[in-house]
């Protein structure tokens, strides 16, 4: 049924209300969050792939009655193509991100309902509007209405930055809600551009406007329209000159909501990157732009996680700077890169929401996250420290975890595109990341337990062990069968190029 | 003489610049939120003058005009109705940066934003 | 003709808010600026924008702003 597509946004948002509305009946807010996370992947299972046009608006080349009633001037011209309505589309690609992204978000809720004693309902409702602006933003075919949910998913982004107790955390949002809100309006700049050249915002309508000819992809006005847009999506996924910022909101929010929030920043990725790669794919310079950043963003967050001493900074830090590899796929261009860029999309999910928690931890037995202050945990928790160096090593790339598997297809498609040298950077960053994570896992678990140390809590609650052994399993299991999900994203690539 | 459209043009050219310099120079966050709500207006009348035609009428069809002299000469609907939901999204984010303010100035007893914001670790 | 006043004035009136050093007069400003901004949305063809943006920017962003500033201080020590 493609009756069940829009589901997918409206059932969190509405469930966000409603969690809103119940703050502070304590039990009823646990219960009816929990069913709602549990039902979310249900409705991705149970639907089918397709198109969904809102009000019924499909174009109306489909529609051949009321085609025949209009002028000829719109019946027999390219304006009978364009989508009059919002279009969402579902498919492979969308079906697996959206599934890992609501399991994720089970995960998250159900970590911070077992953490605090009094469930809040305004966090839920942060949650739950996160996850169905993003899976909007992946879904739907039209910019703007991807600019609409990239608003609403700063906005809960912040809440949830907020919802924290660090004492930085009022100045971190407000720094990311200043440069929002000037990244949001030049994104709007840009889309109207767009607008005002091809008349629709619907991203299929614009690409075959360039691929026709209706549009010149060389006059001024498309070039700044890509210059606008690019910037927007540079602002919204953390690369340069904005990863010191992305990196710190991680490091801000609580463990679990670090997790959402960088499962939030990659689906933004991979929605807006799309969308740029659909539209501008046929000026020459775009992918030197976007491998550029991307490279830049690698180099700049890797050297900033070697000098930093605060635990969550240096894991905030490698997260951004893992997605430059997503960036470098995108960049390539080629149907190979797209794809490994897409699986390592999905895999960064999972992995960096597994140290985010898995270290999270740390910060909730000790309260400290300076590294040269802690040591010697492994004494009690050997469980853990061995799952977060399994993950650790799946996100710098040892064999067989699923980091391995979409790495080792980046650098493939790198050498078959002729880029041998981007090949080898890669390779060395992720020498890199697996320095500073062994570092990182030295300083926490094997150094000799400062005397200063003082273990606040003793047990870790059972829900974060189970969420880090969920997260580790999907990486083995990833790691050996990739073709699970790599099939369904190269089925999407290809429709695309 | 110029005419409506591109004096439109430039004035939400105006608009963006001024915004821009305000939330890029000024230290007081209060001026800086004021910037960026001119940014947003900008960017706003930027797309509403996308829509305009000259000497067009209002995109509403009424029961005496015909569709086909009607298509020929109304204003382009499309964007007045982006315009629609992007004018509250601005007012909605105006109003939680406001907040966030209110909270640091009971913290730091300044909207001086050096003092705010340079004092962080970033 | 009203147009290209109009525009002036707008655009004179987000100069003047930013030069302002009582807040306040700089929030009262802001909505001077909005309401050009509503009435060139009426002149350009959108009379439903103009009036949601009559309401938004020439009421509620003018009085969430002075709100704010009485919660917070009047005069901006540096600008």
């Amino acid at each position: 049924m493609n009756d069940l597509i829009p589901l997918m946004v409206v059932i969190p948002i509405i469930a966000a209300i409603l969690l809103n509305v119940l703050h502070g009946k304590n039990s009823l807010v646990k219960i009816v969050s929990v069913i709602i996370a549990i039902c979310l992947p249900l409705i991705l299972l149970l639907s089918n792939y397709g198109l969904h046009y809102f009000g019924g608006h499909s174009p109306l080349i489909d529609n051949g009655d009321l085609l025949n009633s209009f002028p000829s001037f719109i019946s027999n011209t390219n304006l009978s193509n364009l989508h009059i309505g919002i279009t969402y589309y579902f498919g492979g690609l969308q079906k697996v991100m959206l599934f890992f992204l609501f399991l994720l978000g089970f995960l998250a809720i159900f970590t911070t309902i077992n953490e605090r004693k009094r469930s809040s309902g305004s966090y839920m409702f942060l949650i739950f509007m996160g996850l169905g602006s993003v899976t909007a933003m992946l879904l739907s075919d039209d910019i703007f209405h991807m600019y609409i949910f990239f608003e609403i998913a700063i906005t809960a982004q912040v809440g949830i930055i907020l919802s924290s107790s660090d004492d930085q955390k009022y100045e971190t949002a407000m720094k990311y809600m200043i440069l929002g809100s000037i990244g949001g309006p030049i994104l709007l700049t840009g889309i109207g551009f767009l607008l005002g050249l091809v008349g629709s915002v619907n991203i299929t309508d614009i690409s075959n406007a360039v691929k026709s000819g209706l549009i010149d992809p060389f006059s001024p006005v498309f070039l700044f329209s890509f210059g606008l847009i690019f910037f927007g999506w540079i602002y919204s996924v953390g690369l340069p000159p904005f990863h010191t910022i992305k990196s710190a909101i991680y490091s801000k929010a609580t463990p679990s909501g670090s997790a959402i929030l960088q499962a939030l920043s990659v689906i933004i990725f991979l929605s807006f990157g799309l969308a740029i790669l659909r539209i501008y794919s046929h000026l020459p310079f775009v992918n030197g732009f976007i491998i550029f950043f991307s490279l830049c963003g690698m180099i700049l967050s890797i050297t900033m996680a070697l000098v930093e001493t605060d635990l969550r900074r240096i894991i905030g830090f490698l997260a951004v700077g893992e997605l430059g590899y997503l960036g470098l796929g995108f960049g390539i261009g080629t149907k190979l890169s797209i794809t490994a860029a897409l699986f390592q999309g999905l895999n960064e999910l999972i992995i960096t929401a597994l140290l985010f928690i898995g270290f999270g931890a740390i910060l909730y037995l000790t309260k400290t996250s300076n590294i040269n202050k802690l040591g010697g945990l492994i004494e009690n928790h050997p469980k853990i420290a061995i799952m977060v160096l399994i993950g650790g090593f799946a996100m710098a790339g040892v064999p067989p975890l699923n980091g391995f598997q979409s790495k080792l297809m980046l650098i493939q498609s790198a050498l078959n595109a002729n880029f041998p040298e981007l090949a080898i950077i890669m390779i060395l960053i992720s020498i890199v990341t697996f320095m500073t994570f062994t570092k990182i896992f030295h300083a926490v678990y094997l150094k000799p337990k400062p005397q200063d140390l003082k273990i606040e809590k003793t047990l870790v609650p059972r829900s974060v062990i189970f969420s880090i052994a969920i997260l580790l399993i999907i990486c083995i299991v990833l790691g050996l069968m990739p073709d699970l999900v790599v099939k369904d994203f190269s089925v999407f690539v290809g429709g695309l190029i | 003489m110029i005419d409506v459209q591109t004096a439109a043009l430039l004035c939400s050219g105006c608009f963006i610049l001024v915004g821009l310099y305000a939330a890029i120079f000024l230290d007081n966050i209060i001026k800086k939120i004021i910037g960026i709500s001119f940014i947003e207006e900008g960017a706003n009348l930027f797309l509403i003058t996308l829509a305009y035609k000259p000497n067009g009428v209002v995109p509403i069809l009424l029961p005496d005009m015909s569709p086909d002299w009607f298509i020929t000469n109304s204003a382009y609907p499309l964007p007045q109705a982006l315009v629609l939901t992007s004018v509250v999204i601005g007012a909605s984010t105006l109003a939680v940066i406001l907040a966030i303010t209110m909270v640091l100035y009971k913290k730091h007893g300044s909207l001086s934003a050096s003092k705010i914001l340079g004092d962080s670790n970033e | 003709m009203i147009e290209y006043i109009v525009m002036i004035i707008g655009v004179l009136g987000s100069i003047l808010a930013l030069a302002q050093r009582d807040l306040l007069k700089a929030s009262i400003l802001t909505g001077i600026s909005g309401g050009c901004v509503a009435i060139l949305f009426q002149i350009l063809l959108a009379p439903d924008v103009a009036l949601t943006q009559a309401i938004v920017g020439a009421a509620i962003v003018p009085v969430f702003l002075a709100l704010a500033i009485y919660k917070t201080q009047r005069v901006g020590k540096d600008d």
